[in-house]
């Protein structure tokens, strides 16, 4: 069984990690809502980082041989935290109005993991299908960072979340899964 | 010209803005699971390569900031450039926080069980993959294999009996009893080793394009992101 603590820090670095790459997609479209996005998750991760402390106090308390393993967790937390904060710096620059550079976008395209979107046309195969279903990450070898749905955001989707027709999805991964993946969303190709 | 001696001391000038931002990015990305492979893997060969990068990172923002500070002319350029080198401090920070993180290894194994677990729990996590001589992954580069593509995991290490290769490169050959150290997802990884161990035969593409043909639907992509990139955009004011 997954103890509260381990299911606290799971969220931590897994929210740290997205964190970094919605940033670098708010700053690649310059776009404020995604940053303000990271903003919000950061401030959620001090919560978390305060509850995780509170929960390593009361282990360490109960069981005096468990300290060494808290001062271990309590370090490694902050050293997720800094990677939220740099994240965070990263978004503050779009939301400052400061990411126009056109550097900063060409060198987000120039990496070796590229971000992109798609529209998902009605006769796409990703049309209505959830995301665990379709094994999107593995089968087109991009990783979905958020959808786009009329006026708001879904971020960091789940193997739940559902596809829809019209949806604008950001996604990460390498430069050559790019145009495979397109296609599946635009409906060129109709198989995996 | 008297300050050129000054100029050589600062290593990678030679490289443009963009190029430097692209390798502080990329590298800000690597060294984040190269941290945590060497946790999960107990590996001091790997942290030493955390810090090597670190230190590399250093440079890179020295040389950033020495080229951005040059190219800058006007208010306006400042007003730019004081975002981007923002963003090359960010990416420095977050290698400084990779090294922090290989600090635990100090530290015995069985003081860290909590890392290791959160590490096999994570959306994407690591994983080591051995490739069997019956695999038809054998014999073919990563970039011919396209592995991220076909199977979402991206290998960040490969450990062969020369030793450990970091971020390989596209041109680096699969050989039958390589360690492949990878991030994706679990399924993701699932079929990878199907593959690793010979139990699949990997799937290369086989419609080949023309060069034309490929440049075409580029350029293509290329437009259709332009357009998604304004209509994200464009509700941005509403």
């Amino acid at each position: 069984m997954k103890s509260k603590l381990e299911a606290m820090f799971l969220e931590l670095k897994d929210t740290s990690e997205m964190m970094v790459d919605l940033a670098y997609s708010s700053l690649l479209y310059d776009n404020v809502e995604i940053a303000e996005e990271v903003i919000a998750l950061n401030d959620r991760m001090e919560e978390l980082s305060e509850r995780i402390q509170d929960e390593v106090a009361q282990v360490s308390r109960a069981m005096p041989d468990e300290v060494a393993r808290a001062v271990i967790t309590v370090r490694l937390m902050d050293s997720i935290l800094e990677i939220a904060e740099a994240a965070k710096s990263v978004a503050d620059v779009v939301v400052r109005g400061l990411a126009e550079h056109p550097v900063l976008a060409l060198s987000i395209r120039d990496s070796d993991t590229t971000i992109c979107l798609a529209k998902v046309a009605p006769d796409s195969i990703l049309a209505g299908k959830t995301l665990g279903e379709m094994s999107l990450a593995t089968n087109s070898g991009m990783f979905l960072l958020a959808i786009r749905r009329e006026d708001d955001y879904i971020f960091g989707p789940g193997w739940n979340s559902r596809l829809e027709s019209g949806d604008i999805l950001i996604a990460k991964g390498p430069e050559d899964a790019v145009p495979y993946f397109k296609d599946l969303a635009d409906g060129t190709r109709s198989e995996f | 010209m008297s300050d050129s001696d000054d100029i050589s001391k600062l290593d990678h000038v030679d490289m443009s803005v963009r190029e430097l931002l692209t390798e502080m990015k990329d590298t800000s990305e690597i060294i984040v699971d190269l941290a945590y492979a060497s946790l999960m893997y107990n590996s001091e060969n790997m942290a030493e390569k955390v810090r090597d990068l670190e230190e590399e990172m250093d440079d890179l923002k020295f040389a950033i900031r020495y080229k951005a500070l040059l190219s800058s002319r006007t208010k306006e350029d400042a007003r730019q450039l004081s975002g981007l080198l923002e963003v090359a401090s960010a990416a420095d920070r977050i290698s400084n926080a990779a090294s922090d993180i290989v600090s635990l290894l100090r530290f015995p194994p069985e003081k860290r069980p909590l890392i290791t677990d959160v590490l096999l729990e994570s959306d994407e996590r690591i994983r080591m993959v051995r490739v069997k001589s019956e695999s038809t992954m054998v014999g073919y580069t990563i970039g011919k294999l396209a592995i991220e593509a076909n199977t979402g995991c991206k290998v960040i290490a490969i450990k062969n009996r020369h030793g450990w290769t970091y971020d390989p490169e596209d041109d680096m050959k699969i050989r039958a009893g390589d360690d492949l150290v990878v991030r994706g997802t679990d399924d993701g990884a699932d079929l990878l080793t199907e593959y690793a161990y010979g139990k699949k035969d990997w799937d290369f593409e086989t419609e080949e394009l023309t060069e034309e043909e490929i440049e075409e639907e580029a350029e293509a992509d290329q437009r259709v992101e332009e357009e998604l990139s304004e209509e994200l955009r464009g509700d941005d004011d509403e």
